[in-house]
């Protein structure tokens, strides 16, 4: 056993570490009011739509971060090595994103690709996925519909064939940023079929006659996911992710490997919580003994989802199936950072409300964590099933 | 990073597990059975294992490796790692038959008495009942100091709960200079006198030991801070392994009866209910594992661990008696009877969340070092 990192996955944290310290650190006094939509990497095509000059100044600051992190070979981390990326693992990948969560600095490193593009054929390389690997296209990813979220079998858009076509039909909910993505992955059903048959993924730019993105809808996370519509809206076949009715693996590949990160984004924004009220404490000693207790209590449960996160991102390394590991992290992580946030509030009192501090940021996002990428209920189902279909041998050492 | 066990590792797992199986839960129904058809009115008396299965159960245990853990049998083979020794405790949780490898403390290793503890002739505790509390050195108060050819102990009542022990270890801090010093106690030394037993509501028993004007000789002190410390982890992660143990049998044995019970035309196993409390204590299992793996595992490499190991303890012996107290609600009216094990887990877990640190203290105190 050994629960240090890798040689090499201890040179990129320290690396990430001195870059956190050094550029995001510093710049946190200037980001504590700057808005919300400087969220996650897909920040770039939505705020420079913005026509607010305060918006502006940010989008410079982050661009000149950008510049400084591919120059410190830290851009593109997670892109396999035949394009040209470091091919870092899940383990690396989530040390990286421990330190990052050090800072309040809404940075991700590197460009945002679906892990599922991966699967792109062809043409779709050129088309699709290396413009996203270079930062030139982002993709949204339409899965759930009005009447089908936490069961996506339930799924109802059809793609009737139609010679060398797809005509598409439906309505999807919610893909995030979908209004201003080059393209969308959707998840649509062959005619006839029903539950995970016949799912197809397939790959389909704005502006395609027949897509329409109707709305964005505003939520108390500040991300605005879209509403999209399709009226027979036709698709060549080549634009077909992966095989034709074998989307299902394909939407349950890309739910699975965001599940470890959610992980250490929770322990991060809980431990951001926590050190705001340390400092909301400084002053009140009386306070800070009647709550040292609670905050001991919630820092041994962070500690307890780390251990359990890098279990689950070093066994998907062993090219293990994780989709239980992942729902133990989801659900676990989730939950926990709603419990502290909770606390956080009863702790600071009402004025941690005020919307620009870490705590009012944290009771937002948090909120929809609980929901989105699979609800706390779907986790404990997936849990479950896995316990009564294998037993305890489900917990056996490896 | 690599999670994996080790050949080694693995193999002394697999001991484990199939001495467990083999010779301890095979056991369970016997030691359960209630012996008479009416009992007389009130609680039932403490349960003992019959000492004649104890004397073979020792003699196996030895056979295979599964005794006196951390005392090598020679001085070539070096003594079992503690994530070895969590690996094994992890197994004998898993049973309510009271039989365990025997904890022989490294401090004894050089001692003339471990000759006799190894070979089961006589047994030693620990008396840290004021460690209880805190889980720290902060919550000794017994002082001693130097007096002719050895230490004088200051007067201390306290509660041991090994009464019939032959050999105690003791810790006390030094008059003026305050550190801690590890003391081997003789049952029979004057001074020490152990008060009339009470039976726990685990299947244990409870009595007060009064030190008054004892003095011990010079090699009586053990050691010092660091091992008074060492001890308090390494307790801390038998009792976080025991208690992955008691999770493990009950959310297995939960399982099992979830599947097989029918109410109301469907299994157990369909109803949302009973799902969703396996599937939390599932989350809370997996986490304590690691978590006490980790501490074990830093024990082993010379790293820092004793807070580690506090941590391990704290969650795994909650998450050992909610396992109990799962189990008790899945089985329903068997979950409460003792021809059962689940009511022996549940209180005997109740009592580990009470020992080398209670849950608040040890909180307060992680809270407190973050908060300056």
């Amino acid at each position: 056993m050994d629960f240090r990192l890798s040689p090499e996955e201890e040179s990129l944290r320290k690396k990430v570490e001195e870059f956190v310290l050094t550029e995001l650190i510093p710049l946190e006094p200037e980001f504590e009011n700057a808005p919300d939509i400087f969220e996650g990497s897909r920040w770039k095509t939505r705020a420079k739509l913005s026509r607010d000059p305060e918006v502006a100044r940010y989008v410079e600051i982050v661009e000149g971060l950008e510049k400084k992190a591919e120059a410190a070979g830290l851009w593109y981390l997670d892109v396999p090595n035949e394009y040209g990326g470091l091919a870092v693992g899940n383990v690396g990948m989530i040390a990286v994103t421990e330190e990052l969560e050090k800072s309040s600095i809404p940075f991700e490193l590197g460009n945002h690709v679906s892990n599922i593009l991966y699967s792109c054929k062809g043409e779709q390389i050129d088309k699709f996925l290396w413009p996203c690997i270079r930062g030139e296209k982002t993709s949204a990813f339409g899965l759930s519909e009005p009447a089908s979220g936490a069961d996506p079998s339930m799924l109802q858009t059809t793609a009737t064939p139609d010679g060398d076509d797809f005509i598409i039909n439906g309505t999807k909910m919610f893909p995030t940023f979908a209004d201003v993505a080059d393209f969308v992955q959707l998840f649509a059903r062959l005619p006839g079929t029903k539950g995970r048959e016949g799912v197809t993924c397939f790959l389909i730019d704005t502006g395609t006659p027949g897509y329409r993105v109707t709305r964005s809808i505003a939520t108390i996370a500040g991300t605005e996911p879209c509403e999209l519509v399709f009226e027979n809206c036709r698709v060549p076949k080549t634009q077909v992710l992966g095989e034709v009715g074998k989307g299902w693996e394909l939407n349950q590949a890309w739910l699975g490997a965001r599940r470890f990160q959610v992980g250490i984004r929770s322990h991060g924004m809980s431990q951001q919580v926590l050190g705001a009220v340390k400092d909301s404490l400084r002053r009140d000693a009386k306070e800070a003994q009647k709550s040292a207790g609670d905050i001991g209590h919630f820092l041994g449960e962070l500690e307890a989802l780390r251990s359990l996160t890098y279990f689950g991102a070093w066994k998907a390394d062993q090219q293990m199936d994780v989709r239980t590991e992942a729902a133990h992290v989801k659900l676990f992580a989730t939950e926990l950072l709603h419990r502290v946030i909770d606390f956080a509030l009863e702790v600071v009192g009402a004025s941690g409300l005020r919307k620009c501090g870490v705590i009012a940021r944290a009771f937002r996002h948090a909120r929809s964590r609980r929901i989105v990428e699979g609800p706390s209920e779907i986790q404990r189902h997936i849990i479950q099933r896995a316990l009564f279909r294998e037993g305890v041998g489900l917990l056996e050492l490896i | 990073m690599d999670l994996r066990l080790s050949e080694d590792e693995k193999l002394i797992q697999r001991t484990a597990a199939q001495f467990v199986d083999r010779e301890l839960v095979r056991r369970e129904g016997e030691y359960l059975k209630q012996r008479e058809l009416f009992l007389p009115p009130g609680d039932p008396p403490r349960r003992v294992l019959d000492p004649e299965v104890r004397e073979t159960l020792i003699q196996r245990a030895k056979q295979v490796g599964l005794w006196a853990l951390e005392i090598s049998d020679d001085a070539e083979t070096t003594p079992m790692s503690a994530v070895a020794r969590v690996l094994i405790h992890r197994e004998f949780g898993r049973t309510i038959l009271p039989f365990a490898p025997a904890c022989i403390p490294t401090v004894m290793r050089q001692n003339s008495y471990v000759k006799p503890l190894v070979d089961a002739k006589i047994s030693l505790s620990l008396a840290f009942d004021q460690v209880h509390k805190t889980g720290t050195l902060h919550g000794i108060e017994t002082r001693f100091r130097e007096g002719a050819d050895g230490y004088v102990l200051g007067n201390t009542h306290i509660d041991v709960f090994d009464p019939e022990a032959d050999l105690y270890l003791f810790p006390a801090r030094e008059e003026g200079s305050e550190r801690a010093g590890l003391f081997l106690l003789e049952r029979d030394i004057s001074g020490l006198s152990i008060g009339e037993e009470d039976d726990l509501t685990t299947d244990a028993a409870v009595a007060p030991m009064t030190l008054s004007f004892c003095k011990v000789r010079q090699e009586q002190l053990l050691g010092y801070e660091y091992e008074v410390s060492e001890l308090i982890a390494s307790e801390q992660l038998r009792i976080a392994a025991r208690s992955l143990g008691i999770g493990t049998r009950c959310l297995a044995d939960s399982i099992e009866h979830a599947r097989n019970r029918v109410t109301f035309g469907r299994p157990l196993a369909s109803r949302q209910a009973i799902q969703w409390m396996l599937a939390d204590l599932s989350v809370s299992l997996r986490s304590c594992t690691w978590l006490t793996l980790e501490a074990a595992w830093r024990a082993d490499h010379e790293l820092p661990f004793f807070r580690a190991a506090a941590l391990a303890k704290k969650r795994a012996a909650k998450m050992g008696f909610e396992a109990a107290d799962t189990a008790i609600q899945i089985h329903g009216g068997y979950g409460v009877c003792k021809e059962f094990p689940y009511e022996g887990f549940y209180r005997e877990a109740r009592m580990l969340r009470l020992l080398y640190g209670r849950e608040g203290e040890i909180d307060r105190a992680v809270g407190e070092r973050f908060l300056t």
